[in-house]
């Protein structure tokens, strides 16, 4: 965008403009780079060693780590779901939080949209954990869905989620669900009336409305949502391991064993460096697809 | 590095500033000869009781810090990453070696601590505990890893074959640690849970499971909540744990040993080569092993059993940790012990393979 | 259309706010261990009324989380607004570079930091966590203001420009007050990476000097009691209040966000 009105300025402009982007960036990729690259450049090192520095343990370099998945075939079967959870969680999440941004956006006005936007993030400032623990109070049999479905029908069958795949679904979805909301909902936002309003006095209905107007508009804002939604689904442990019962394995939780148990921090951080590639893989190629504003994801 | 030895010697400043406080008369004179200690354990377990830190403070003046751990690999990083932090440490007696190997432990002086005096002789010199006839951790608890039923829904639980019983499909909840699960496997080969020859047997032992599977659980918490919702009926549990839920919770548990023995651990307290108050810690290793803190620790809240003989003999007859670690069983455990990092990893891949069986 | 839409809105309300619900109700319940039915009880509220340890993890907890919304919101907005107004070279790779720190999972992450803080010196305690937490809160700020930036009309701000104004005060003047709502939704969801960021804290606290996912995450292996659940309870319901005492003072709920 920028770069409509970068040619038009002088040369000394752009220059202290170059100035001005570096004194942007620097700030957080600075912090970033201190925080997170370095040690996460440390755990690359290790990943590359035969077992963790651990004493006096001599350092033997391997490239074994990264053949895991040969060494162990069943890994692809557990990738494999661990896509499928964070498409599953990913894609409820869209469906789910689309249609409440353009409520929040379109339906509610004034205070009381204010309000509601706030009471979306608000769940997010409990413990994850603790969330976690009441959704199996909720989930489980003689639970609290459970006794309010026999409120209603006292003669159904007892009703237990717990410990199923459908489990990890909803404590994904919920964990996750205001990131999409938000996202959308800024992109919503911004759509005017007018557009609206002129695409309908030419006659669109509402579902022409949605598919030529909308949803372009709001692609921003599900791309974002599905980034910070996919990404970390695909390596969580926790919702899995309590809620999903012996169904939680995921690629979160063999990395987190090789942590906790094995002591093998470089099969662990290999593993996570192997999903990090197919999540860039992933988001690279659909940055193909996708069109124009959004392409630079 | 320098960094770390300035703010170092920065406290050392800050502390000889307030022992010139205290020495003018600024503080009352006991704090001049206040020691405070950091124990790194398990949460909960035995070292952090307010009343007994209550009451070795009034004993010998030195408080006590805690730091925590929540597995093996993260207390083994915690001791090497955080160099003079700790005081003492706890160590499942299968690590031992390990920590004494990367040179993190000092050894300790048993004649030094008088309550050790009364530690049963297999369990204070025992094999994993010792290097080059120096004893790395002191003895304290012991306790297994065994079958535990919910009293009178299971019947005839006297074999782990019961965890590949058709009646019990969807009522069987393991232990999510590889060591556990494989020496389960293990036993109900007739192997040596340490060093097993036959994995591809242990393997298909476990993937027999499935059916009955229902869970994993990786905490106490888990497991009572979870037993206490009538989730399932039969498990591989920590006998300290039985004691708690039954005392505590009420739960209808009961502990078994069954025909092909148990799983036994055994945990020791030692002090950091880095340590910097080694006085002191010996002295709340001591106090550890005090038959005192531990009848009042089991009676109260329920534990594993102690290293030391006298404390056991001090329960009560009818006690629950009397009950449930009896010392007969001690022929008929194997202990876990060191294993080479080979031999660790690949108990984890079949555990993490047999995982991903039961998940599909 | 409305109504269907506002039905949605608060079908989604209460399925978001029913563990948050239940997480409430189990503080007043007896049990230790959940059980239903609940057996009211304020056991747990008096036992959190002298366990001073928790409590002080839990003005730990929410200092840290402050410090945590102020700092990445400003660091994270100042990046976000060169990575979507500035065209230059290497842009895709800084947004890729945001992806790691959500990628990676945070007990890897949060072991990384244990050992690469204690090879540099910076060690463990709250100034670590402190680093530590804004640093994960950055990518999210990042993307969060970065959607709403890209709904804010580039052509306002160079209208301005062409009216004279400096491609800052265009910025301060046009852009920034469409950009608020992206901004405290921002900051919000910032303070909530760092509520939740157990596994770091629990990894950088020094000992004695805990938080309160610490305190949780800690007592994971034994168990704990509903006296979390009251803290979590109390503490949800004192910032609730606060939050919506700020919505009703200012005006940055999003209204300006549509014109």
């Amino acid at each position: 965008m920028a770069t409509r009105i970068a040619p038009s300025l002088p040369a000394r402009l752009s220059s202290r403009r170059a100035w001005t982007t570096a004194g942007l960036l620097i700030p957080a990729y600075g912090w970033l780079t201190l925080a997170v690259f370095l040690p996460l450049g440390a755990m690359l090192f290790f990943s590359f060693l035969k077992a963790a520095p651990f004493g006096d343990r001599p350092l033997v370099f391997t490239f074994d780590q990264y053949l895991a998945f040969f060494r162990r075939p069943y890994l692809f079967d557990v990738a494999w779901r661990s896509i499928e959870l964070g498409l599953w969680t990913t894609g409820l999440c869209a469906l789910i939080g689309l249609p409440a941004a353009l409520a929040l956006a379109r339906a509610t006005r004034g205070r009381a949209r204010q309000v509601l936007f706030l009471l979306i993030i608000l769940p997010f400032w409990t413990n994850g954990l603790v969330r976690i623990f009441s959704w199996t109070i909720v989930l489980r049999e003689g639970g609290v869905l459970d006794q309010a479905l026999h409120l209603v029908l006292p003669s159904a069958p007892g009703l237990s989620l717990l410990y199923s795949y459908p489990a990890i679904v909803i404590g994904l979805v919920h964990a996750y669900l205001p990131y999409m909301i938000l996202t959308c909902y800024l992109s919503v936002a911004a759509i005017e009336d007018s557009v609206v309003e002129a695409a309908r006095s030419l006659g669109a209905r509402t579902p022409a409305i949605f598919w030529k107007i909308i949803l372009p508009l709001s692609l921003p804002g599900l791309v974002s949502g599905a980034i910070l939604i996919f990404v970390p689904v695909i390596g969580s442990f926790m919702e899995p391991r309590i809620l999903g019962g012996r169904i939680g394995v995921t690629m979160g939780t063999v990395i987190e064993d090789q942590f906790t148990q094995a002591f093998n921090w470089p099969l662990g951080a290999a593993l996570s460096f192997i999903m990090l590639a197919v999540v860039l893989l992933i988001f690279g190629l659909t940055s193909r697809i996708l069109p124009g504003r959004v392409a630079s994801f | 590095m320098a960094i770390a030895i300035n703010r170092r010697s920065f406290n050392a400043l800050l502390a000889s500033g307030v022992t010139a406080a205290a020495s003018s008369g600024l503080m009352p004179r006991r704090a001049a000869a206040a020691t405070e200690i950091t124990v790194l354990n398990w949460k909960g377990y035995g070292t952090d009781e307010a009343w007994a830190l209550k009451d070795f403070a009034a004993a010998t003046g030195v408080t006590v810090k805690h730091d925590y751990f929540n597995s093996e690999p993260e207390m083994l990083t915690k001791l090497q990453t955080n160099p003079g932090a700790y005081d003492v440490v706890l160590i499942n007696s299968a690590r031992t070696q390990q920590a004494q190997a990367a040179g993190l432990l000092d050894p300790i002086d048993l004649a030094a601590a008088p309550n050790a005096k009364d530690l049963a002789p297999a369990l204070k010199t025992h094999a994993n505990l010792m290097v080059d006839g120096k004893t790395y951790g002191l003895s304290w608890l012991w306790g297994m890893n065994s079958l535990a039923i919910r009293t009178g829904k299971v019947t005839g639980a006297d074999s782990f074959a019961i965890f590949l019983d058709p009646r019990y499909a969807g009522r069987l909840a393991l232990l999510d640690d590889a060591a556990t699960e494989i020496a389960v496997g293990a036993l109900l080969t007739g192997q040596d849970i340490n060093n097993p020859k036959d994995m591809k047997a242990i393997g298909d032992k476990l993937k027999a499971m499935k059916t009955n599977v229902k869970l994993l659980w990786s905490s106490e918490d888990e497991w009572n909540k979870a037993f206490a919702a009538d989730a399932f009926d039969i498990s591989v549990f920590w006998s300290g744990a039985a004691v708690r839920s039954k005392k505590q919770s009420k739960l209808p548990v009961e502990f078994i040993v069954p025909k092909e023995g148990a799983i036994g651990w055994l945990d020791g307290l030692s002090i950091p080569k880095s340590s910097k108050n080694k006085d002191a810690a010996l002295k709340f290793i001591n106090y550890m092993v005090d038959p005192k803190f531990y009848v009042a620790w089991a009676t109260q809240a329920g534990a594993p059993a102690s290293a030391n003989t006298a404390a056991m003999s001090e329960l009560p007859a009818d006690d629950l940790n009397k009950q449930i670690h009896k010392p007969e069983y001690l022929s008929k455990l194997q202990f876990m012990s060191p294993m080479p990092d080979d031999r660790r990893q690949a108990f984890n891949d079949l555990w993490e393979e047999v995982k991903a069986g039961y998940a599909k | 259309m409305v109504l269907v839409g506002r039905s949605w809105l608060l079908a989604v309300v209460a399925f978001l706010y029913l563990p948050i619900a239940v997480m409430i109700a189990m503080a007043f319940n007896a049990s230790s261990l959940y059980a239903l039915p609940i057996k009211p009880s304020l056991q747990w509220f008096v036992a959190l009324a002298g366990d001073a340890p928790l409590l002080t993890a839990t003005r730990n907890s929410l200092a840290i989380a402050l410090f945590t919304s102020i700092v990445a919101t400003l660091v994270g907005t100042l990046a976000s607004i060169a990575l979507s107004r500035q065209a230059f070279r290497g842009r895709s790779l800084l947004k890729a570079l945001l992806l790691p720190p959500i990628a990676i999972p945070w007990l890897i992450t949060g072991t990384a930091m244990l050992v690469f803080f204690f090879w540099t010196g910076i060690g463990r305690g709250l100034h670590a966590m402190m680093i530590g937490h804004v640093a994960l809160a950055i990518p999210y700020v990042v993307l969060v203001v970065g959607t709403g930036m890209e709904a804010v009309r580039v052509d306002l701000e160079e209208a301005a420009m062409s009216l004279g104004s400096t491609p800052v005060h265009a910025f301060v003047a046009v852009t920034m007050p469409l950009l608020a709502p992206s901004i405290v939704a921002a900051g919000l969801f910032a303070f909530a990476v760092s509520l939740d960021q157990f596994v770091v804290s629990y990894f950088l606290s020094t000992p004695g000097v805990s938080t309160l996912p610490v305190e949780i995450y800690s007592s994971i292996r034994k168990g704990f009691t509903p006296e979390i659940n009251a803290i979590s309870a109390i503490f949800f319901g004192v910032s609730t209040l606060l939050v919506l005492l700020f919505a009703q003072l200012s005006n940055l709920g999003g209204n300006r966000g549509r014109r």
